[in-house]
């Protein structure tokens, strides 16, 4: 019985530390779902990499919490007035710190930015996201890259490494003293600023880059810091505590001194670990969100779309068509089959699997996502006259216009007898996806291909039973496929499907960043489709220099493009449902690059936030961020 | 003897070489898509994704790589992660995740043996009465309701009972408690129903009724006889067992937020790790040659009747 006692009483005692573990105001307690990878910064495959390095290292420039673009280390900047020479005046006696907040012997200097680039554009570093933008951007830089590429991969002999290497002195990165840093780029850009908070453009010590080799990133201690926290706990798999660097030049906009992220894959785990007061924040799926609605969390639970990390990204229909499938690569190259399906699909049912109360608000017809592009005047660029109008249709779905068009294509593709014109019986090989055998007759034989997970899988079936239904199943006649977890490899690549859903993300602030790799043989021309109309347009906007006679052109060529329904955006990235003591729009905001990443500003409180009041906060931010612009 | 455990000793070596090269080879099969993601494509040209996979050094005919695969063993370098944890040495990954398996696994195959022979005792001496019935309960339902449930349910429900922390946290030792038990429950069933079904076995053998029928306690016959020789079968098990607690629990270690070795090859072969697989097959296939080696040594020495190598000449006629 004694004993009995003692053990109840040493229960109560760890259940009491249990609760006093709850997150305090100036500690931050969160989970992430994707393990990191590396700490080596330049190089950040995931968004907990991102997080870590955005917080660890400055760049040149940030994005406020407005999504503005702000000083950093860099102090101030010019640009010459032929739009290519830009140069950066950094601050001066920054120190980096080492994993335990102290100083080093090594400044933050110009030059530091110099190596950062050096590094990542030599392939033997094996920085995978260093894109072609990036290096058409800088003078001579994509020269550079390819020399070294060509030579390593054998392809250029009359050439060594070393060779390769000096000529990155005609690389137009400079620094002609300690605190001035120079770019010059090979075309004006006037939203340079944006690529500048991408991890690629951060800077690394060279001396100590050079001590520590190949083990630069392999751990905390083969890393110095230059950003507002330091690494001061990296456990892999398990745990990344950020601790606020006391020598940092913007110290007094930290208010959360300790970071602490812990690994929890499971979504289930971590609201429990939250309502048990062992997190600062969860974020809620659609399935939880239903669970929890009606209990008392129910007034915590809001969701603030263009906070979400995936915000910027945009879901579309790729359709092939090159397709190996005869019935649909006749249908698809036909405009008012396009529109069929355009108008067949209904984009708020579809939404429904994400976000089952305010479906509607994660509709997207745009391919270049809202918020994220301004011209000189701060009109963004979905505010654009073609754009607009699209943006604001919400669910363009409507089944009788889908009939219409479905009616027109078949009457322009077939002999009126249900015969498709110019197609022979043929068997259809997406092995191991799909097989089909299709007759050339009516009903049209199509392949839909999806991620085998719970929500594709719905969502697939949801999208069959939809356009079945719109068109008949003697009409159409959806097959669904799968792949097991790589849409490219498996699917794209070797061009196993008919349509499928895909995404993309943001990369800088400009609409080329997403419509110049939609052109004929663009990088993200999944469908393989041309359009010498719209690749013109393109190429036009590009050569525009002053932003609103750049994104008017653009915003034509996006109209047209979507107009012809070469993809079919439907839904927007994040439905960002969350339960958190985190004050919303207290830190850094943005669509793309790692510093909208920032946990600076950020303020946490003791109790959650109601959605009462984030709807209080949301009305004051959008006035303040109206008057900020 | 001596003999035998040499020659058992090669066989392990050529078994080990088989398992190492034929995943080597098999690697290499693998097309090399595998090494890039959509986002890779999107960003690099065909050039820089051959520059990628030279540096990489995949591209070299496997063979060679096999051979610089060997050398870098004999100096005990096993190379860096690719994919999975770019540039990170191997054997770090495997040093910082290894011990939390280990321990895990050691303390709940600890608390396996303990309760599960523990119990398998219990039911083979009040064969089909209480103590029988209910291990036969709990043994049914942890082999037949699928473990993500009670695993499940033993996370959610019991920590919030008692309040202790849903996933584990190295300095705080009651989160420790709830993994180990949630990793020993199947082998407390597997070790009972086992040792149950051989225990009931010897019961019925002649030479136990011989030995209550002269009169010996039951109770010296069960501990002297019935359980030695019911043990023999389970003992061979168990050097393998110690030694792949290493290779951790996937799905346990995934629930408790534990940094272990669960889920890593999976994660390796997933993401094409080349050095990070190899080194994997390798420290699973020597572990599990050298458990089953131990396996059979251990045999002998809790049942001496059994002989490993056959004896020669008149003697072993005799």
């Amino acid at each position: 019985m004694k004993s009995r006692a003692m053990i109840i009483a040493v229960l109560m005692a760890l259940a009491a530390t249990a609760g006093a573990w709850a997150a305090g105001v100036d500690r931050y307690y969160a989970v992430y779902a994707s393990e990191g990878s590396s700490l080596r910064y330049f190089y950040t495959p995931t968004t907990t990499d991102q997080r870590v390095a955005a917080n660890t290292q400055d760049g040149l420039v940030e994005q406020d919490r407005f999504g503005r673009f702000v000083p950093s280390l860099a102090q101030s900047w010019t640009v010459s007035p032929d739009g290519l020479t830009w140069t950066f005046k950094l601050r001066q006696g920054l120190m980096y710190v080492d994993s335990s907040g102290q100083k080093t012997r090594w400044e933050i200097t110009a030059d530091d930015f110099v190596e950062g680039l050096r590094y990542v554009s030599d392939p033997k570093n094996g920085i995978k996201n260093f894109s072609r933008d990036v290096r058409n951007l800088i003078a001579g830089l994509n020269g550079y890259y390819l020399d070294l590429s060509d030579v390593d991969s054998g392809k250029k002999k009359d050439m060594t490494r070393e060779d390769a290497l000096a000529n990155f002195s005609k690389v137009g990165i400079s620094a002609p003293d300690k605190y001035t840093l120079v770019y010059k780029l090979s075309k004006p850009t006037p939203f340079f600023l944006s690529y500048l908070v991408m991890e690629l453009f951060l800077p690394v010590e060279k001396e100590f880059l050079d001590s520590v080799g190949l083990d630069f990133g392999v751990s905390k201690e083969k890393l110095v810091f230059s950003g507002a926290y330091y690494i001061s706990d990296w456990q892999r798999s398990k745990r990344i505590v950020l601790k606020a660097n006391p020598h940092y030049w913007d110290a007094g906009k930290i208010s959360v001194k300790t970071i602490t992220l812990q690994y929890v894959p499971d979504p289930t785990t971590q609201v429990a670990m939250f309502q048990r007061g062992e997190l600062s924040r969860a974020d809620l799926g659609a399935d939880q969100v239903k669970a929890l609605a009606k209990s008392k969390w129910g007034q915590y639970i809001y969701s603030d779309p263009p906070s979400a990390d995936r915000f910027s990204v945009t879901y579309w229909f790729v359709q092939n068509f090159t397709s190996s499938n005869p019935e649909f690569k006749a249908f698809v190259n036909n405009l008012n089959f396009r529109k069929a399906l355009y108008y067949g699909i209904d984009r708020v049912k579809l939404n429904e699997l994400d976000d089952p109360y305010k479906p509607g608000q994660i509709i997207r017809n745009t391919v270049v996502p809202e918020f994220q592009i301004f011209d000189e005047k701060g009109v963004d660029y979905t505010d654009y006259t073609g754009v607009k109008e699209i943006k604001a249709a919400g669910n363009y779905y409507n089944k009788a216009k889908a009939r219409d068009y479905f009616k027109k294509a078949v009457a322009e593709l077939t002999d009126g007898k249900g015969t498709i014109k110019g197609v022979s019986p043929a068997t259809v090989d997406y092995k191991p996806i799909a097989e089909v055998k299709v007759d050339g007759k009516l009903p049209l034989q199509m392949v839909y291909v999806s991620l085998p997970d719970a929500v594709e899988t719905k969502r697939a079936l949801l999208l069959k039973a939809m356009l079945e239904e719109a068109f008949g199943k003697e009409n159409i006649e959806v097959t669904l496929g799968q792949c097991i977890d790589d849409v490219f490899g498996e699917v794209v690549e070797p061009r196993r499907f008919d349509l499928l859903h895909d995404n993309f993300r943001f990369g800088y602030a400009d609409p080329a960043a997403q419509l110049s790799r939609l052109v004929t043989n663009g990088g993200v021309n999944d469908g393989q489709y041309s359009d010498p109309e719209f690749d013109k347009l393109v190429q036009d906007a590009m050569s525009k220099t002053v932003l609103s006679e750049r994104y008017a052109i653009f915003a034509k060529a996006e109209a047209l493009y979507l107009d012809r329904c070469y993809v079919l955006p439907w839904a927007m990235g994040g439905t960002a449902y969350q339960i958190t003591k985190v004050v919303p729009f207290t830190y850094p905001r943005g669509g793309f690059g790692i510093t909208r990443f920032k946990f600076k500003g950020m303020v946490v409180e003791k109790d959650p936030i109601t959605a009462k009041r984030y709807e209080q906060l949301k009305a004051a931010f959008y006035k303040e961020m109206a008057a900020a612009k | 003897m001596g003999a035998y455990v040499l020659k058992r000793l090669g066989q392990s070596l050529i078994t080990v070489s088989i398992v190492v090269l034929t995943v080597f080879l098999l690697l290499r099969l693998m097309p090399k898509n595998g090494y890039f993601t959509r986002e890779d494509y999107v960003n690099m040209d065909r050039d820089a994704r051959t520059a990628y996979l030279r540096n990489l050094g995949v591209l070299d005919d496997p063979f060679t790589q096999f051979g610089r695969f060997l050398s870098g063993l004999a100096r005990g370098d096993l190379g860096r992660s690719i994919t999975v944890y770019p540039r990170s040495p191997v054997l770090d990954v495997i040093g910082e995740k290894a011990p939390y398996s280990l321990w895990f696994g050691l303390a709940a195959l600890a608390l396996s043996m303990a309760l599960g022979l523990g119990l398998g005792i219990l039911m083979a001496r009040f064969k089909d009465r209480f103590p029988d019935g209910a291990g036969t309960v709990y043994v049914t339902i942890v082999r037949a309701i699928p473990s993500l449930i009670w695993l499940f349910f033993i996370q959610q429900w019991v920590t919030a009972l008692l309040g202790w922390p849903m996933v584990f946290y190295e300095d705080r030792p009651v989160s420790w408690v709830l993994p180990t038990i949630s990793l020993a429950l199947s082998g407390i069933a597997w070790y009972a129903i086992w040792l149950r079904r051989f225990m009931v076995d010897e019961e019925n053998k002649d030479y136990v009724k011989f030995a209550v029928s002269k009169g010996l306690p039951w109770k010296r016959v069960m501990r002297g006889h019935v359980l030695r020789n019911a043990l023999v079968p389970l003992v061979q098990y168990f050097p393998q067992q110690i030694l792949l607690t290493i290779a951790g629990s996937l799905l346990i270690e995934s629930i408790y937020s534990i940094p272990g070795m669960g889920g890593l090859l999976v994660s390796a072969i997933r993401q094409q790790d080349n050095p990070l697989v190899q080194a994997l097959v390798l420290l699973y296939s020597v572990l599990g040659v050298v458990g089953v080696f131990l396996g059979d040594l251990l045999m002998v020495l809790v049942d001496p009747r059994i002989k490993l190598a056959e004896s020669s000449g008149k003697g072993a006629a005799a």
